[in-house]
């Protein structure tokens, strides 16, 4: 061959030699909000500058439908990275859908991670995904409806708490002391669960469910008294498909004294009040008569990569996910991805992550929150944790409605519960 | 070319129902492939009647679903009848106008009827509730009630759907003589008479054709539960398809959500074929 026909074809190859190194086109599919997108999507272009061969699109659904986003489009042409809630990591690796996390991400995990974090990214000793927000529950409060009603401290002990929801509540004005939320699982599980924890109890004990102890039946018993009482009213308390709703209104235009809610909600709260955020307390979860310290559940966010992408895609999935979650990437020392989860009020996890953002974590609203991290119990993840989920849902919004009775609720919960457990470990 | 095209129809449409059928009879995670089905026999439609959570769910939105479908159909065909027999004549003026209108809630999309539903059946601020306090009725809990949810969907499905069951039933009475009215008037019958007597016995084939439409449109409500309610509360807008949707594809428990959807689609036939004998029946007489 000659110079000048070998020539255009060495171009040609090593044109298209470049074209494939630049091809390697990754997706990143989460729930955030588009003003959160958009600051994901600046990590990406700054990752971008430093591997201009990689290129990540990320692409958002709301969180109603990103479970099942992410199981109708897990082949090939899915999304490379999800970003997932714990409890549905269990089956998503019983289905083949994640890849295993490469062993310089497994080390990091375990390394830069609390153990109880880490843990809950992975699944029979294999690490699946980066750890990344971590959420606890804590008790919101209106301090300027507390000033109103004569209270001066936040409830720390249940005989407080429904005193101060009744001395909150007031039909005239369409005020309720309390807040309970349905209409959707985690949002109406989790509060529960941590009531139950500071009451004692558990949700889950050695892989066995615990509805049936005397410390669940204490907080079947007091969401009775609450909705009984019309402390409580469930009609106030409709989420949507954003987690919002009625519910939130409610609280941020002062008709609901008291929520059970997790910090996330922070960005909302603050978008909901404007000024009137200031009057916003938050405290740790009321102590019932069988607990001992005020408690929560906590549960995490990991993002995870596709199994059946590419080998190119995962390693490219892979090397960003370890830039985004690296020490350094972001603010201060923190990492990039730290800096996307506090801008939402969001607690980071990565123990660096946690220093970096020390003074930040500090301010009143989620001051509450970081001293509830010690004491927090993970929320069980086990096979058939949502379905778990969904039917304790339905259980204790049907109390909330006054359908069944609290004895009734507890009862059929645990029969609930074991029959999900068993069948889903089949 | 008949025979091309029976095998294309009998691929896309018999193929994935006797898959149905087949996986109902299987555990099987949707996220597998159907090798990994392992063979139970009956033991997901025992659960669908069993006394545990996925029997008692399925059972409550297989309820919810009739309850939505029975109060639809009932009020929106003599509804669309009523309303056809209005625009249909010809001296009403702006008659042509109405028509318009009403086929134009049909083609509004889902999202933006949900939106603005949503936020007139709003407890605090939606127009419903303050324009029932202007005639002394208090605030109504509308889509936060389990008592009320499933209604204020009904009469949003109702309102989006009057409009098309409207035109159906103006091309029926278009097909009605005039010849036959006239006879009924020289024979005295006054216009009740003539409705009872001529017009409805003459619509029957377009009501049966609007009733089947109607049951098999009202069976597959999704997308009003999907972005208002999500089947809540307390399970009360829980209806068939959202509930398959969550077993099948959110819980990947693919052998139960096909037991769901077979138990939805014979009761489907049985309530088609009972339209069908209710007609014939009303045909001999």
């Amino acid at each position: 061959m000659s110079f000048h026909r070998a020539l255009p074809l060495s171009l040609l190859i090593g044109v298209s030699g470049a074209t494939y190194a630049q091809a390697v086109e990754i997706s990143y599919l989460t729930h955030w909000s588009p003003e959160t997108v958009a600051l994901l999507e600046g990590a990406a272009d700054r990752y971008a500058q430093e591997h201009p061969d990689v290129s990540v699109s990320v692409r958002a659904v709301p969180f109603g439908d990103l479970l099942t986003t992410i199981r109708s489009q897990s082949g090939s042409s899915g999304p490379t990275i999800s970003g997932i809630y714990d409890l549905w990591l269990p089956e998503l690796v019983r289905d083949g859908l994640v890849d295993p996390a490469p062993q310089n991400a497994t080390d990091e995990v375990r390394a830069a991670w609390p153990a109880g974090i880490a843990a809950a990214s992975t699944v029979e000793g294999t690490v699946y995904g980066y750890p990344n927000e971590i959420n606890v529950y804590a008790l919101n409060y209106n301090k300027a409806l507390f000033a109103e009603a004569g209270i001066e401290n936040p409830p720390s002990n249940w005989d407080e708490f429904l005193a101060a929801a009744e001395a909150l509540t007031d039909p005239g004005k369409g005020q309720q002391g309390f807040g309970l939320i349905n209409s959707w699982n985690s949002g109406v599980v989790h509060p529960f669960a941590s009531f139950l924890v500071s009451n004692g109890g558990a949700l889950i004990a050695d892989g066995a469910p615990a509805l049936d102890t005397p410390q669940a039946g204490g907080v079947f018993g007091l969401y009775d008294q609450l909705a009984s009482n019309g402390w409580s009213l469930p009609e106030m308390g409709t989420a949507d498909a954003n987690t919002t709703g009625p519910y939130l209104d409610n609280f941020v235009s002062g008709r609901t004294g008291m929520i059970v809610m997790a910090n996330w909600w922070e960005s909302a709260l603050r978008g909901g009040m404007g000024d009137d955020f200031a009057n916003i307390g938050t405290a740790p979860i009321p102590v019932g008569p069988s607990g001992e310290a005020p408690s929560s559940i906590s549960y995490s966010w990991l993002t995870v990569v596709n199994a059946s992408a590419t080998d190119e895609e995962k390693a490219a999935a892979w090397d960003f996910l370890t830039w985004l979650n690296g020490e350094g990437t972001g603010e201060d020392g923190a990492s990039a991805m730290a800096d996307i989860l506090m801008s939402m009020g969001i607690l980071p996890s990565r123990t660096s992550d946690v220093e970096a953002n020390a003074a930040a974590l500090d301010r009143d609203f989620l001051a509450g929150y970081v001293s509830v991290l010690e004491n927090a119990q993970a929320f069980p993840l086990v096979l058939g944790g949502q379905e778990f989920t969904d039917a304790l849902q339905q259980i204790i919004e049907s109390l909330e409605y006054g359908q069944i009775s609290a004895e009734e609720a507890q009862e059929t919960a645990q029969a609930d519960a074991e029959v999900i457990l068993e069948r889903a470990s089949r | 070319m008949l025979g091309p095209a029976t095998a294309l129809i009998g691929f896309f449409i018999l193929v994935p129902m006797v898959l149905t059928i087949w996986l109902s009879f299987h555990e099987w995670s949707s996220q597998t492939g159907f090798s990994a089905a392992r063979f139970v026999g009956l033991r997901n439609f025992e659960d669908l009647f069993a006394p545990i959570s996925v029997g008692r769910d399925f059972r409550r939105a297989f309820v919810n679903t009739a309850v939505y479908t029975g109060i639809s159909v009932v009020v929106m065909l003599p509804l669309s009848v009523l309303l056809g027999l209005v625009v249909h004549q010809r001296e009403v003026r702006g008659g042509q106008f109405l028509r318009t209108v009403l086929f134009a809630t049909y083609m509004v999309p889902m999202i933006a009827v949900a939106l603005v539903w949503s936020k007139l059946y709003s407890p605090s601020e939606g127009p419903i509730n303050q324009i029932l306090g202007w005639v002394g009725i208090g605030p109504q809990p509308w889509l936060s009630s389990p008592q009320t949810a499933l209604y204020a969907l009904i009469v949003l499905n109702i309102w989006q759907q009057i409009g098309y069951f409207t035109v159906l039933a103006v091309a029926g009475l278009t097909q009605i003589p005039s010849s036959l009215y006239e006879a009924a008037r020289i024979d005295g019958a006054n216009r009740v008479q003539s409705f009872f007597g001529v017009t409805l016995p003459l619509l029957r084939r377009t009501l049966l054709f609007s009733t089947v439409v109607a049951v098999i449109n009202a069976v597959q409500v999704f997308e009003p539960v999907v972005l208002i309610t999500q089947g809540g509360p307390a399970g009360s807008t829980n209806v068939l398809t959202y509930h398959i949707r969550r077993v099948g594809i959110e819980r990947a428990q693919g052998g139960m959500g096909s037991a769901m959807a077979v138990a939805l689609m014979l009761a489907l036939i049985v309530a088609v074929v009972a339209i069908f004998a209710f007609n014939r029946k009303g045909e001999e007489q």
